[in-house]
């Protein structure tokens, strides 16, 4: 039975440069456990998203329960248990960006990408068919006097028109 | 008009402030040198006592007071940065990672000397990437320049910094939210006592601040007490003889957003009016003022009406609000204001950590109250209740006289209520994030009561003129209750 399971997962470690980044994490704490959000960033960074195979790692290398690992990914809305688009699009929906017609970009969003606005127990409605973009609403990103903002991936971008978008997806690179 | 009086933000806007060695051509680092050289540890400790400085991050806290708890007698003990800024309205801390990290290393270092501490974790939010990329590199200079590591400046001080990510949740600013978040578990927050000062981080001594109220310490420090307290208002409390000073010394970064021409954040010293911070930010981007948030979406609102409050911790409690981060909301005559609260409800119901019954459960209730009246279904059957007003005597209580109310709208406050009572300040919750859903949702609903009345009324939002929206002066709960306080300088 377990076999079985180990088979249909693709196995996670973390990669070389990883690894010598969490070893570096590690020595910051004086409880391994408590470099478990920044472990499980790397960890998405590397694998996507975190499956279970992650977690497995991730509670090995932390001396914890797969489950203690599985209670912190649940809590924090950044971390994904599913596939997401190579780009991340979140559009902040909080009232400074409400007030500053956040809604145009978010349903402007919607209708080039065709797609629905992804939810925390449904990734997959709000993910293009290609896998290129996920398309999230979040709350207040800290630039309200820039409003409205998205970010894509890393990056903030502010002050936004659906002009302003289109011209920012065209120039993502592929 | 009121001028800028920028202290924190004065260099932020020099090109590569960033770098250690542009940050030391503009006085860096100059506030720990002096700290170091001229004084012990306790006497800087008695500085941020004496300054009056309140803690930036939403509870206005004294510093010094906060200080004081720590037991000096157990080991280690930790300081913990809070720069998870979440609070709907509010991005000061932003600028400062991004553009300044090194007038927070020094900030902390400072912190550490006086409260002999050789561990800080800056708690970052994890959508700040590039914030905690400029930090990080800011503190690798300074570790190589020998600001930070073991025997600094040959001081025989040992002091770690290191930047921790958080997740996307909201309630990891909450200082003990942020304390279990830090130590690897869900981000919920602790009962109080004990305090985190007493037992924090790794049950040992931590003290927790907000990136602003660090940042004003070089200054404090490097300047002089004198200095400092010369900016703000010393009210006096009249309740003591002689009348006891409660300071709001210092400048703030107020954030304003929403209806004004020119959004940002604006260094003033505190105690300017919410009229006067309107017209620094290059006026109202509308006709009229409808409502201003005064301290992020966590504060009870205001109406025109009370626009001359005083953007200070003591004024705005007094009018029954409060200052919180500073993050200033503005909305004009053609904003709703149900359409607000339903706004902010939803941000409140995703963010409850769930601990709490009357939180994870009332929350979300208020919020489908709310998005009921805004979808035009709001229960039409009305209730008698008593009703409250200016009563015997002058004073705000119940007048004996009944009125009648949507029952919606009753349902609204006495579920917002049950969470956390605005009025008599009780709640049976862990934190005080159900004030924060509370305080909104009550005080949205009884000062523009007419706005909501006329959803259910109609079935369909409807945006009333400014005036027909707000209640009047007599029949506001918190105009007819606040206080203006007066400063020493008056009483005296
Ligand atoms: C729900 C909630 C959210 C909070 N969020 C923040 C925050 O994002 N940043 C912050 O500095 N303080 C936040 N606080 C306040 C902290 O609990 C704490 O009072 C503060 O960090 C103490 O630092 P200070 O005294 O320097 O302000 C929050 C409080 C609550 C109840
Ligand atoms: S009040 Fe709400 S947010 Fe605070 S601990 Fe309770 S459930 Fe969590
Ligand atoms: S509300 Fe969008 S950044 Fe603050």
């Amino acid at each position: 039975m377990s076999d079985e399971i180990i088979q249909l997962e693709t196995p996670f470690q973390f990669n070389e440069e990883n690894k010598k980044q969490f070893d570096e994490l590690i020595g910051r704490y004086p409880i391994k456990e408590a470099a478990m959000l920044p472990t499980l960033h790397l960890a998405q960074r590397q694998a996507g998203y975190i499956t279970p195979a992650v977690m497995r790692h991730v509670a090995d290398l932390l001396e914890v329960t797969v489950m203690k690992v599985k209670d912190v990914v649940t809590f924090y809305p950044m971390f994904f248990e599913e596939p997401v688009g190579e780009y991340v699009i979140r559009v902040c929906q909080t009232l400074p960006c409400a007030l500053r017609d956040c809604k145009v970009v978010l349903d402007h969003l919607k209708e080039k990408l065709g797609i629905d606005v992804a939810s925390e127990t449904n990734l997959a409605k709000g993910t293009t068919d290609d896998g290129k973009f996920t398309l999230m609403k979040v709350e207040c990103l800290a630039s309200c006097d820039v409003a409205p903002v998205i970010m894509i991936n890393d990056d903030l971008h502010k002050n936004l028109t659906p002009e302003k978008v289109d011209q920012i997806l065209a120039e993502l690179p592929s | 008009m009121v001028q800028e009086r920028r202290i924190l933000y004065e260099h932020l806007d020099v090109p590569n402030i960033n770098t250690f060695d542009v940050y030391r051509q503009h006085d860096g680092y100059k506030g720990f040198e002096k700290a170091i050289a001229e004084y012990q540890p306790d006497d800087i400790s008695k500085m941020v006592m004496d300054s009056g400085l309140k803690g930036r991050g939403g509870a206005g806290f004294s510093t010094g007071l906060k200080w004081s708890f720590v037991p000096k007698d157990i080991e280690p003990r930790y300081l913990c940065c809070n720069a998870d800024e979440s609070e709907p309205g509010t991005f000061s801390n932003r600028y400062v990672l991004e553009k300044n990290p090194h007038l927070l290393i020094e900030g902390i270092l400072i912190c550490c000397y006086a409260m002999g501490i050789e561990t800080t974790y800056v708690y970052i939010r994890g959508e700040f990437t590039l914030g905690k990329k400029m930090l990080d590199a800011a503190l690798e200079e300074a570790y190589q320049q020998g600001y930070l590591g073991d025997n600094i400046k040959d001081t025989g001080i040992n002091v770690n910094i290191y930047t921790h990510p958080g997740a996307g949740a909201y309630i990891c600013g909450e200082e003990t939210g942020l304390i279990e978040s830090l130590e690897g578990k869900r981000g919920q927050p602790r009962n109080k006592p004990p305090f985190p000062a007493v037992e924090g981080v790794f049950m040992k001594p931590t003290v927790v601040q907000n990136v602003e109220t660090l940042c004003n310490l070089p200054f404090i420090v490097d300047k002089g007490v004198e200095w400092y307290t010369e900016m703000g208002p010393t009210y006096g409390d009249a309740r003591f003889d002689p009348p006891k000073p409660d300071q709001n010394t210092g400048t703030k970064l107020y954030c304003i957003s929403g209806d004004v021409n020119e959004p940002g954040v604006y260094e003033l010293e505190l105690g300017l009016t919410c009229s006067e911070l309107i017209e620094v930010a290059g006026g109202l981007r509308g006709e009229e003022v409808k409502a201003v948030i005064p301290g992020g979406s966590s504060a009870p609102i205001l109406t025109h009406y009370e626009l001359d409050t005083r953007l200070d911790f003591t004024s705005l409690t007094l009018a029954k609000s409060m200052l919180g981060s500073g993050g200033i909301i503005v909305m004009n005559e053609t904003r709703n204001i149900v359409d607000c609260l339903l706004n902010i409800m939803k941000f409140y119901a995703h963010e409850s950590c769930g601990q709490c019954t009357p939180c994870r459960w009332g929350t979300p209730w208020v919020r489908d109250i709310v998005q009921r009246i805004a979808d035009g279904e709001g229960r039409q059957e009305k209730i008698t209740r008593p009703k409250f007003g200016i009563a015997e005597g002058g004073r705000w209580g119940d007048t004996g006289e009944t009125e009648e109310i949507y029952e919606d709208l009753d349902l609204l406050e006495s579920v917002a209520n049950n969470i956390a009572n605005v009025d008599t300040m009780t709640w049976n919750t862990i934190c005080v994030f159900g004030i924060a859903v509370s305080w909104p949702a009550v005080s949205y609903m009884r000062k523009f009561r007419p706005e909501f009345e006329a959803a259910i009324r109609e079935g369909k939002l409807v945006t009333l003129s400014v005036e027909e929206a707000t209640v009047p002066p007599e029949e506001n709960y918190a105009f007819q209750q606040r206080i203006i306080p007066k400063e020493m300088s008056e009483l005296a």
